[in-house]
């Protein structure tokens, strides 16, 4: 399909509006087509409503991917968790006709009907599969040459595999490919493939500012210049809780952490105060001055 | 302590559920749990060993059974195909449904009801995404339509706030 649907998220729309703002202008950059459909309601959050009710999550998912459908376009996402629930119905849905009857027959009483006609893409996806690495390094015109990259792909991207399955569950790549096709170096770490912590934040803190330290620390040991999230849960912990993990811990980390179309902006030559860099809790003085 | 010997049978009654009868007990899912690495409260190995040991009353009023990611490493290097992270989200679903809810996540499905939205609209990012260019407020979904889905599937009752213990009723 050459149109989509954005689905942009209530953490990133109501949060972190600039990771909304490069977000809209590398998809210009790019050349996708894109619509809004302002009715799109909470996906929703696979660590929240999903917790309570497997039914509740299905069943509000699949109203999303009627509001699509009905426009006839697929859906892109910058959210890992809207792109798991919405992955998950849509796939559950279509290869499940009794499972798609009981959804169904829950969306009549709002007049809807799931067909089964749409897909659900990420970002990351569309840019490693469709746009291709090789693409993108085209369109690059500041490239990131000298740049230690530490790329994180949080839990929700490529997991489960049964329904997501074009990169590595636990060793994914093409955040990887991407970040290289932008001129950076791709970095290695200890626990890569670990939570970040975001998840427990309201149940348990200890635990998830220790997931977090342990995260910055395996970063920092390798002297990355910073972190590259393709999620807006994984951006709030890692740039908005370090000073936490600094204050419990005495450590004294600043690493930057950009979302990926942060960083393919500054790399497409975007001025990087188009961007709200200001909004982030971790500056980048430095970083910004090399742009 | 109560063993329910048909709560092996109760979870085994979805197609996530059944693969728990699979579990040899290696416990390569708690070998990558992050939850688990943490706090060791959360081993989701342990939690399937009691599962089929029938301790229902035990996990169900349990609150550490609420420490886990949600990150599926668990499902992805389970040897037998045990579907462990999915299979114990159905067992939250039970202990919701019995009232067992974390505060912070039944707030979150109140404001999923109440604004279909987790984080709803607020005034000063509008303005700052006005400000920004973008749109005042991206997402304004028809609140009664989502009310009326979330009702249908019985969702108003498991994000009820019970009265507290010991209070007055
Ligand atoms: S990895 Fe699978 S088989 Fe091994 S203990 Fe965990 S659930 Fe059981
Ligand atoms: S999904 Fe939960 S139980 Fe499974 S590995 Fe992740 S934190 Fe552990």
């Amino acid at each position: 399909m050459s149109e989509y649907a954005l689905f942009v998220g209530c953490v990133i729309a109501n949060r972190y509006p600039h990771l909304e703002k490069s977000g809209r202008m590398v998809l210009e950059n790019l050349r996708i087509k894109f619509k809004d459909i302002p009715e799109f309601g909470c996906c929703p959050n696979p660590t929240g409503t999903l917790q309570i009710s497997r039914e509740a999550w299905t069943a509000a998912a699949a109203h999303n991917l009627c509001l699509a459908e009905d426009k006839g376009l697929d859906i892109l996402t910058f959210c890992n968790g809207c792109y798991e629930t919405l992955k998950s119905a849509n796939v559950e849905m279509k290869n499940d006709p009794h499972h798609k009857d009981v959804v169904n027959k829950i969306l009549s009483k709002v007049n809807m009907e799931f067909k089964g006609s749409i897909n659900v893409v990420h970002f990351l996806e569309y840019v490693y599969k469709i746009i291709t690495p090789e693409k993108l390094k085209e369109t690059v015109v500041k490239p990131l040459t000298g740049l230690r990259v530490a790329t994180f792909y949080g839990c929700h991207y490529g997991r489960p595999s049964s329904i997501v399955d074009f990169d590595d569950p636990i060793r994914p790549v093409s955040l990887d490919r991407v970040v290289e096709a932008l001129g950076a170096t791709s970095v290695e770490y200890l626990n890569k493939h670990t939570c970040c912590g975001s998840a427990i934040s309201g149940i348990d803190e200890d635990s998830q500012l220790i997931l977090l330290k342990d995260k910055l620390e395996q970063i920092d040991r390798v002297k990355a210049d910073l972190i590259c999230v393709i999620c807006p849960a994984c951006y709030m912990q890692l740039d908005g809780n370090q000073r936490k993990v600094n204050s419990k811990f005495g450590t004294n980390y600043k690493i930057p952490v950009l979302y990926l179309t942060e960083l393919i902006a500054l790399a497409q030559g975007i001025p990087p105060a188009e961007l709200g860099l200001n909004f982030h809790a971790v500056k980048m003085k430095e970083l910004i001055e090399k742009f | 302590m109560m063993i329910s010997s048909a709560f092996r049978k109760e979870m085994s009654q979805t197609e996530i559920g059944k693969t728990i009868n699979y579990c040899y007990q290696c416990g390569t899912c708690a070998g990558i749990c992050p939850a688990f690495r943490v706090n060791s409260n959360y081993n989701p190995r342990r939690l399937v060993e009691d599962i089929l040991l029938g301790f229902k009353d035990k996990l169900l009023n349990d609150k550490n059974i609420w420490l886990c990611t949600t990150c599926h490493l668990c499902l992805e290097v389970c040897p037998q195909g045990v579907l462990v992270s999915e299979m114990l989200f159905d067992l939250r679903h039970m202990a919701v449904a019995i009232g067992n809810i974390p505060e912070n996540i039944r707030e979150e499905g109140v404001r999923v009801f109440n604004t279909g939205l987790n984080l709803p609209n607020n005034p000063a990012i509008a303005r700052r995404r006005t400000k920004m260019g973008l749109k005042e407020n991206l997402m304004t979904p028809n609140v009664e339509v989502i009310q009326t889905i979330l009702k249908e599937v019985g969702f108003p009752k498991l994000i009820e706030k019970l009265p507290e213990e010991g209070g007055n009723e």
